[in-house]
């Protein structure tokens, strides 16, 4: 659905997006992650048609981007960052306006209205005018008119920012549902979304990919190790030595209070020390509340990923 | 085609449903009116070297009116979208910039147009109450309308052009009223200035001479070419200029 190969983009002073490439097949969902300032927004509206790129080549539906504009757009939803509206009009008009310059024939438009404002939760506010709306229903606004000339393709630029949590889950349920029909890029810095509902990650930093892969599949290769929390209550000059003789633990913390004491292990990943830890803690008589291992996040793998030179980034 | 009418009607609709271009109509229409009113008195006093549309058209007030009205019209057009964000769901769908650039001058023409109907009312009016005086000929009626509709294509594409440079809408208007200003003083040098080549060109930019010239009957080709090429001129260069997308 979409190919991008070596494409770059120069501002004055500045590279915006340097040497990126990659694909999307039809019928993926696929996140766009980075921090501030990375380059999603520029390469989203590359890909939407609505800057040049400097250098490399853009495909959407097996049309070029910059030869084919126009065949591009019909098969684009583009939502752009901040979700820009015309506060003036009521909803209805504006989801006709816009249907009618999508080119939707005039004797579709009113059904093909009804039909996204069904789906995304808007079939109250018709009448409203849309500056008088609140955030979340604008948005709601916005998505309803990417989808109202039906297209393959879905490019979504931060469709959750600035909602409230409630707001948040509900746009995101709804991109979920919209995921069965469209093929969707959405990008966010926000990784729980990513996690929440995207089969594919794409991160990028600084104006260049570095790291596509399932999430997953991500997090497992970003950890070699994992960590194991134990709370256990005894002596702590005992206990932390009895877990470091465990086989496989390679270092061990200790935090807390009198009585409980929370011991942080990191262990490789292909072995788990946790039946020895409970096995050694039935054996002294040490009570042993807490016992988990926990997976590295997204986050972990993102920070990893982008933290150098965060002073750069961000100019 | 679906695109340019869609943009084209969403202008028009926009300017019934503003309250900035109904002052600006009202206003409009108020001059319109006082002039007439003072036509009529002129005219009382018996017939005098002049017709009717040439006071109409050489009246200062029309002139000033004009100089306000046009940025109030145009002003909006892109500047509002760039600093609304809208330009880039605008030019992302599927439509050419030049069929987007045409619309909205279409749109700002089509209610430049409008404003100037009730005025008809005014004439019937004057035609109808003053039966022992001669009715307008045709020949000045027409060249005076004539003149307003090249002379409104022309200033609207300049204020459409002067709305594509900035995301302010306040920056498009005064910059919009500089132009049509200056063009405007340009045209009086005629009047003023001494060298043969300055009266030559000033003659040639003159709107005032050229509305005096229509608004008598008499269509000149050369102000034909004029206003329409200038129009011309400034959309290619205001397509050029949204296709740069040099703001932010
Ligand atoms: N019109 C512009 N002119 C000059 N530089 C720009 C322009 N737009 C963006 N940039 C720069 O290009 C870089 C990438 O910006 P971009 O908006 O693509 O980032 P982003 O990943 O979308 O960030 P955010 O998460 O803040 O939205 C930034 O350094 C930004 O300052
Ligand atoms: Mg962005």
């Amino acid at each position: 659905m979409i190919e991008v190969s070596h494409l770059t983009k120069h501002y004055p002073g500045r590279v915006a997006v340097d040497d990126v490439s990659f694909a999307v097949s039809p019928g993926e969902i696929v996140g766009f992650l980075g921090p501030n300032g990375a380059g999603k927004s520029t390469t989203m509206r590359i890909l939407a048609g609505y800057l040049p790129a400097t250098g490399g080549v853009v495909r959407v539906a097996d049309h070029d981007v910059a030869e084919e504009p126009i065949e591009v757009r019909r098969r684009i939803g583009y939502l752009p960052e901040n979700c820009p509206l015309y506060g003036e009009m009521r909803v209805d008009e504006y989801l006709r306006f816009r249907a009618r310059l999508k080119g939707v024939p005039r004797a579709k438009v009113p059904a093909r209205i009804v039909e996204v404002k069904e789906r995304c939760g808007i079939a109250d506010v018709g009448n409203r005018i849309i500056g008088q709306l609140s955030k979340g229903y604008r948005q709601r606004v916005g998505l309803a008119e990417t989808l109202v000339h039906d297209p393959d393709l879905l490019i979504l630029d931060e469709p959750t920012i600035g909602l409230d949590p409630n707001q948040i889950r509900l746009v995101r349920g709804l991109i979920a549902e919209l995921a069965e029909r469209h093929t969707i890029l959405l990008s966010t810095h926000i990784l729980s979304e990513v996690e929440m509902t995207c089969k594919r990650v794409l991160i990028i930093h600084k104006g260049r990919i570095v790291a596509s892969d399932t999430p997953d599949r991500l997090r497992r290769r970003m950890t070699g190790e994992a960590s194991v929390i134990a709370e256990i209550a005894g002596p702590r000059g005992e206990v932390e030595p009895a877990l470091r003789g465990i086989s496989g633990v390679a270092d061990v913390q200790a935090e807390g209070g009198d009585a409980w004491v929370r011991y942080m292990l990191r262990a490789p990943r292909d072995e788990d020390p946790r039946p020895a830890i409970a096995a050694l803690a039935a054996q002294r008589g040490w009570p042993l509340r807490e016992l988990h291992r926990e997976a590295a996040t997204l986050e972990d793998i993102f920070v990893n990923l982008t933290q150098t030179d965060e002073a750069e980034a961000q100019p | 085609m679906n695109g340019f009418l869609a943009v084209w009607r969403k202008e028009l609709t926009g300017y019934f449903l503003s309250p900035a271009a109904y002052i600006v109509t009202i206003f409009f229409l108020i001059v319109m009116g006082a002039i007439f009113s003072l036509l009529v008195s002129v005219l009382a006093e018996g017939p005098a070297g002049v017709t009717v549309m040439n006071l109409l058209f050489g009246s200062p007030f029309f002139w000033m009116t004009m100089l306000a009205l046009v940025p109030a019209l145009t002003m909006r057009l892109f500047a509002e979208e760039k600093r609304s964000g809208t330009i880039e769901t605008l030019m992302t769908a599927p439509v050419t910039d030049t069929a987007v650039v045409l619309a909205k001058f279409a749109g700002a023409l089509s209610f430049y147009a409008f404003m100037w109907t009730p005025t008809l009312i005014y004439l019937f009016i004057l035609r109808y109450f003053s039966a022992d005086m001669a009715p307008p000929d045709p020949g000045p009626l027409a060249g005076g309308y004539l003149g307003a509709l090249l002379i409104g294509m022309f200033y609207l594409s300049i204020g459409l052009f002067c709305s594509a440079l900035t995301s302010n809408q306040i920056v498009a208007a005064i910059t919009t009223f500089a132009a049509m200003l200056l063009l405007f003083l340009a045209g009086l040098l005629d009047y003023v200035a001494r060298g043969d080549l300055v009266q030559a060109v000033s003659a040639h930019l003159s709107s005032y001479s050229h509305m005096l010239e229509f608004s008598r009957g008499a269509i000149d080709s050369r102000p034909v070419v004029y206003y329409l090429s200038g129009t011309a001129l400034m959309l290619f260069a205001t397509v050029k200029i949204v296709e740069a997308r040099n703001w932010k």
